[in-house]
């Protein structure tokens, strides 16, 4: 085993609507704001990873930065993009290849396409055709919201899931929210509130759906030597691990298992962690059904059991699993990928700087990116303590 | 703009490795590929079967039949035409040719009938004089 790595840095942009900032900006604030949070300086990065809309993407966000890095990261595979970037800058950095990296993201999905993101087409835009194999979706009229909403009609089909456990999750993120002054959403919701909404895709109604927001996360990584010279306390990273299963939502074969059902199990090992010792899960809430599999793929429930495990209120702060203390995606932010954040709150929590949305003593986190259309699935474990 | 009419920007870009796909659509025809080395099937056309590996994949017709594995009903499209079609069930089908699934629009079924594991049967929709849709009805 290598040296440890830590999360030294934290930065949110402005949010969670800037019309007047570009997806650069968005960058560089949150950028400029992890490096003041972890008291560095721009010529202590030596990496960078980032995934963004265009080729050479992080090549273009290294110039925006001033930065001339020498180890790059481009993994560019959905929300679960920053769990791949952290599990490989971890990776890096343990092998001694580089001793600090910083994660950056940002993108004014809302004020420049409105909330198409999800029911749009690619681009919101009519007239481009999608690439790869989504090629072969696009004629149907399916939308992203609709392959979610399949995988979760599959669900319900096979376990008994119901629509009001799936509700349930979005009522318990907005009381999460409900005591983030930087939420989108705020207002208390119930499970009724939930299942009037317009149905969007059976059956997902609109809020089942995350928000769409702009926003740009940074965080940064270093040595565990680096950062016990730095400001705040350390919180480390305990391991990681990746996997894909699909890319278009018909070559998803068992639609209720993920690939988080091996990229789990494969961090919590290198963690030296079991499902029952996670205080805190960050999980990407693209959709409320984005939660539930996940959570059982991860083991924090037995499979199929996930509707009752919700419906119990377990993921409020005192629950059996407070997730996404935050507001999440689903009430509080999700600027087009919303994996960093994940990163960011679990940062926040271990350190203990919560606030009102403290869970308290937390010591170890879990990050699960999701991407695609359930497709890729990033988790990373984070804890107060070393392995 | 109803299910008759495509609009240009939704007619396909074929290329060498799919065209035979889209034009068995016009024809009629749902052509899928069968692995001679394992015996299974794919949709949509790749150079190695996805199951086994194999560089051993061939065009098959397939009979049209098949189960519904899962489904939606779009209700909310913002890109036209599917804006004015709206809502409509779009299906995952399994084949009833082992190891190929396909997703389809099912136009003609009311939402409210749609379920999984209910038989369908492919369907045929020209998106131009050369090319074609398969799109699903129900068998029951």
């Amino acid at each position: 085993m290598g040296r440890n790595v830590c999360v030294v840095g934290v930065g949110l942009s402005d949010g969670p609507v800037t019309p007047d900032l570009s997806p650069s900006q968005l960058i560089a604030q949150s950028f400029r704001r992890a490096l003041d949070d972890a008291g560095l300086a721009t010529r202590d990065i030596e990496g960078l990873a980032s995934a963004g809309y265009g080729g050479m993407h992080e090549v273009a966000v290294a110039e925006y930065l001033g930065l001339q890095p020498h180890w790059l990261d481009s993994t560019s595979c959905g929300g679960s993009s920053f769990e791949f970037h952290a599990h490989h800058a971890f990776r890096a950095i343990e092998a001694g290849d580089v001793d600090t990296i910083a994660i950056v993201y940002g993108n004014n999905q809302l004020s420049a396409s409105g909330r198409t993101l999800g029911t749009g087409g690619g681009g919101g835009r009519g007239g481009m055709q999608p690439p790869g194999p989504m090629k072969y979706e696009f004629p149907t009229g399916m939308t992203l919201v609709g392959a979610y909403a399949m995988a979760a009609q599959r669900h319900m089909h096979e376990f008994g899931t119901t629509a009001e456990q799936l509700a349930s999750i979005s009522v318990q993120t907005r009381e999460h929210a409900h005591r983030n002054a930087g939420a989108m959403y705020r207002d208390l919701i119930t499970v009724d509130d939930v299942l009037s909404s317009r149905l969007v895709a059976d059956p997902l109604h609109k809020l089942d759906c995350c928000v769409i927001s702009d926003g740009g996360c940074a965080i940064i990584l270093t040595t565990e030597e680096r950062a016990r010279a730095l400001a705040h306390r350390p919180v480390f990273v305990r391991g990681g691990a990746g996997g894909t299963t699909h890319h278009s939502i018909q070559a998803m074969g068992d639609m209720t298992h993920t690939a988080a059902a091996v990229s789990g199990p494969k961090a919590f090992a290198e963690a030296g962690i079991r499902p029952s010792d996670v205080d805190v899960f960050c999980a990407y809430d693209s959709f409320t059904y984005t939660v539930l599999v996940t959570l059982e793929d991860l083991g924090f429930v037995p499979k199929g059991e996930g509707g009752p495990f919700v419906a119990d209120g377990s993921l409020r702060l005192g629950g059996a699993l407070p997730t996404n203390p935050d507001g999440g995606g689903l009430s509080n932010t999700h600027p087009g990928m919303r994996g960093l954040y994940l990163l960011c709150e679990a940062t926040r929590q271990l350190r203990g700087d919560a606030g009102d949305s403290q869970v308290e003593g937390a010591e170890i986190a879990v990050c699960n990116g999701s991407g695609g259309w359930l497709s890729t699935q990033g988790t990373v474990v984070l804890g107060t303590e070393p392995r | 703009m109803t299910w008759a009419e495509t609009p240009k920007w939704v007619v396909p870009h074929p290329n060498a490795e799919d065209r035979e796909f889209w034009e068995g659509a016009r024809r009629g025809e749902l052509r899928i590929q069968r692995c001679s080395t394992c015996g299974l099937h794919q949709h949509y056309p790749r150079y190695l079967c996805s199951h086994c590996g194999a560089d051993t994949v061939a065009f098959v017709t397939a009979s049209g039949n098949g189960t519904v594995y899962s489904f939606t009903v779009i209700r909310q499209n913002g890109v036209p035409p599917f804006n004015e079609r709206v809502p409509f069930v779009i299906a995952t089908v399994d084949l009833d040719e082992p190891g190929a699934r396909i997703l389809a629009a099912m136009p003609t079924l009311d939402p409210s009938a749609a379920r999984i594991g209910m038989r369908v049967q492919a369907t045929f929709r020209p998106a131009n004089d050369e090319l074609g849709f398969v799109d699903f009805e129900s068998a029951e």
